[in-house]
């Protein structure tokens, strides 16, 4: 038959390949197209900003006026309350993101098509956690910077006049801005490991809101303990000053929840079949 | 080329692919052919990593698909028409994909031309026909302008033109010396597109050969004959290993002797012919004898690979 002329394995194919292939920057710059040729991505974080502005502008404008003249530290943590208080709310909007980030792709079936581009998995859930990461964190500061920004003559009206140049002030923000960040990346962990839309929100908004709330009713103190090391709560110490944990160790609490939600996400990622 | 041994999946209790081992090669098209739940798409999601073997292996190229450092390039795939995020644009779609391999969208543009999806491309995934799903499916499979094809049933929901365009792309493909390996349960599809084909039943293989060799194995040939002295024709054919079977008084069907044979026999017995005609079987009877009773046929040995 004339088959028989082929050659067996030389490659016929147009493209140069020559020394192409997977590489970390590609599947970085896969997911980063992904993330933001998605609606969902733009509509959460639009709803982010908003949120975040919306709370501040209408705080600063219903605080009364300071009495007496305020302390630097009590200005700065005016500031900052006001301008993170939008971060309970923006909180939610980034669980469900987290979720759906890579829910979607398995209720769109979509990541076949991931894994069969790159069948080792772990580098795209890595790819995708670190550009979501990178982009909630840039989203979440320009929020709590604007808020701040918009909010400053409001308050300075009000005798709260926070001298933008104060170190403790930019660390919170930053705090608030990680806080989003590791928010996201647990929720991303617990919708990478039920890989349901529904069962992943359910389970990360469960975690933010419901979970706390049942060891706060629990009279014992042991209750009031696990309360305190839950990510909603610890998480806070980020950018609030005088909470239960103090900034590093808050950072190691919520390195934890990162680590026990995608670590399982991850095993179970390489081991199932997709 | 891809190479499976004793490739087998097991769900629970239920076994999608018992111990099958076949080889297909490049340089022509293969065809994957059985009922559904015969284990086709399993198969194929097993060779591209999706699903892990219970036990036995699958090669391509000589490597699991894991192992090579550019799957795309490889392996194109096409195993379900929606395994594409009905949000994102086909454009996009196709750009994150190929981002992973350094894959830009000059080359993006190209397969987008080449599947006909101008017109769509900028558009979400969402509202495409199946059709036009299965036009981005096979760009997708064609990014990395790989070795090897696999394509799960690529002309589901296509129009008549898509249908040709398919075959047309296949066999031109294979004509290049790639490995190309599509699944069908259209018989009729599979004897106009696939050079070799690969029968499965019940999770086994249970024929592997040419187009050619399965229709004659499987489908009986028989010689139409009609003549007015029909009965006394049947009386000469009679042996051992012939069936004569009568369509209408002047007309039999006899399957185990040539059509030459019997012209031989009737013009030495000076018998009047009216038709003399060799009917081949076609794929798809072939086929349903093939499936029809698994049972019978892996314990009788089909033909494995022709050897050419």
């Amino acid at each position: 038959m004339s088959t028989l002329a082929q050659p067996e394995v030389a490659r016929a194919t147009h493209l140069d390949v020559t020394g192409r292939g997977l590489s970390p920057a590609g599947i970085l710059r896969s997911e980063w197209i992904k993330l933001r040729s998605l609606r969902s991505t733009w509509w959460s974080f639009s709803i982010i900003v908003l949120i975040q502005v919306g709370i501040a502008v209408i705080f600063a404008l219903t605080t009364s006026p300071m009495t007496t003249e305020p302390t630097t530290q009590q200005v700065t943590q005016a500031a900052v309350s006001i301008s993170t208080l939008g971060v309970l709310f923006s909180q939610l909007v980034i669980a469900v993101l987290g979720v759906l980030v890579i829910s979607g792709e398995y209720s769109t079936g979509q990541i076949r098509s991931s894994f069969m581009a790159v069948p080792n998995r772990l580098p795209v859930l890595a790819a995708k956690a670190l550009v979501f990461a990178v982009a909630t964190f840039v989203v979440a500061l320009v929020a709590i910077v604007v808020s701040y920004l918009v909010t400053m003559p409001i308050l300075a009206g009000n005798g709260v006049d926070a001298a933008p140049l104060e170190p403790g002030l930019w660390l919170s923000f930053l705090g608030a801005a990680g806080y989003l960040v590791f928010i996201g990346l647990i929720s991303l962990g617990i919708g990478a490991a039920l890989r349901s839309t529904a069962g992943g929100i359910a389970a990360s908004l469960g975690l933010l809101l419901v979970v706390p709330t049942i060891f706060q009713l629990i009279p014992a103190e042991w209750a009031g303990v696990v309360a305190s090391w839950l990510p909603g709560t610890a998480g806070q110490s980020l950018y609030y000053t005088g909470s239960t944990f103090e900034p590093w160790q808050a950072l190691l609490v919520m390195l934890g929840w990162v680590a026990v939600t995608l670590v399982p996400a991850a095993v179970l990622m390489k081991r199932r079949d997709a | 080329m891809i190479e499976a041994q004793s490739l087998t999946k097991r769900y629970g209790q239920r076994t999608a692919v018992d111990a099958a081992t076949f080889t297909v090669r490049p340089g022509k098209v293969t065809g994957l052919l059985g009922p559904n739940g015969a284990g086709k798409s399993t198969t194929m999601r097993m060779i591209v990593g999706l699903d892990r073997p219970t036990s036995g292996s699958v090669r391509v190229n000589g490597h699991f698909y894991a192992e090579h450092s550019a799957p795309l390039h490889e392996v194109g795939a096409l195993l379900d028409a929606k395994a594409i995020h009905s949000g994102r644009s086909a454009y996009n779609h196709l750009l994150a994909l190929g981002a992973t391999h350094g894959i830009g969208a000059a080359r993006v543009r190209e397969v987008i031309d080449l599947t006909g999806l101008q017109a769509v491309a900028g558009k979400r995934v969402g509202g495409f026909s199946l059709g036009m799903g299965q036009r981005l499916g096979i760009a997708a499979a064609l990014l990395g302008d790989p070795q090897t094809l696999i394509l799960d049933e690529p002309i589901n929901g296509l129009d008549p033109e898509g249908v040709l365009w398919v075959r047309g792309l296949l066999k031109h493909l294979a004509s290049e010396g790639r490995t190309v390996l599509l699944s069908s349960h259209l018989m009729s599809e599979m004897a106009m597109t696939a050079d070799h084909i690969i029968v499965f039943g019940r999770g086994r293989v249970i024929a592997d050969a040419p187009v050619a060799d399965i229709v004659g194995q499987g489908a009986v040939t028989s010689v139409r004959v009609s003549s007015p002295q029909a009965a006394e024709l049947a009386r000469l054919l009679a042996a051992p290993d012939v069936q004569v079977t009568s369509a209408s008084g002047s007309t039999l069907d006899v399957a185990g002797v040539s059509a030459a044979t019997i012209g031989g026999i009737a013009a030495s017995n000076g018998l009047v012919l009216h038709e003399l005609t060799t009917v081949t079987g076609s794929l798809e009877e072939a086929y349903l004898r093939l499936t029809a009773d698994e049972v019978e046929y892996h314990t009788q040995s089909v033909t494995p690979e022709v050897v050419r």
